[in-house]
């Protein structure tokens, strides 16, 4: 029997409804090989790390809106980075900015930076940017055909 | 690029020129229409959306500082975060 591979966690927080729906619709493709979890701010999605079984797989990518309520999304990459386990763990600051002090603050914590589209079509571009960030081994499991 | 080398591209090649080398200046509502700010250059560049981040409606360009009138709130308010930062 061939055992199917279970899919891949990816974690997006943002407070704008707009960009959730717009994310959640571009990671529709690969749903059969991801597993999507939004959340609208830093602490839901510090509370829903934390609150990760200990057997459960660590989410392959962490997406993150930079201007967020409560705590922003350079607050959770900190927070993270100081998180035993999640010191390695891909992380996209995803933000409207183009501040180059954002870009080398994503940098010197070890996190990509994509700025938000202005459209749609630029949107199923960024996507494949997402899976570019994880592991070798991760682009592979996300992007398989079944 | 100029204004008018700007204006000359194809609505794509606008948008994309946008996201690789704007700057985002703020974003505000008009009759429930977000419009978004953009500096590009010595000029501005407003979009106009059909669904904010989805459908651009219309994209308008000014070399003038009057565009940037309805979003000095929001200018303001980040160079004070900035300097309370």
């Amino acid at each position: 029997m061939t055992q199917i591979p279970p899919k891949s966690l990816v974690l997006y927080a943002d407070d704008d409804r707009d960009d959730l729906m717009l994310v959640r619709d571009s990671f529709l493709k690969y749903s059969s090989n991801v597993r999507l979890v939004t959340v609208h701010d830093g602490v839901e999605a510090m509370d829903f790390l934390r609150h990760l079984d200990p057997g459960d797989p660590l989410p392959c990518l962490i997406i993150l809106d930079m201007n967020m309520p409560r705590l922003s999304g350079k607050d959770v990459l900190i927070a993270l980075r100081r998180m035993e386990g999640y010191e390695d763990v891909p992380v996209i600051l995803f933000t409207t900015s183009s501040m180059p002090s954002d870009k080398a603050f994503a940098q010197k914590h070890s996190a990509g930076y994509i700025t938000k589209p202005l459209n749609a079509r630029q949107m199923e571009f960024i996507i494949d940017q997402f899976i570019d960030h994880c592991t070798e081994e991760v682009r592979k499991q996300i992007r398989r055909k079944d | 690029m100029t204004m008018y080398e700007f204006k000359i591209l194809a609505d794509d090649e606008q948008i994309d020129v946008l996201y690789r080398q704007g700057v985002y200046v703020g974003k505000r509502l008009c009759n429930s229409t977000v419009m978004v700010l953009y500096q590009l250059d010595g000029f501005y560049v407003e979009i106009s959306y059909r669904k904010y981040r989805h459908y651009i409606s219309s994209i308008r360009c000014s070399e003038g500082t009057a565009i940037l009138d309805p979003y000095l709130d929001q200018i303001q308010a980040e160079l004070v975060v900035k300097k309370d930062n």
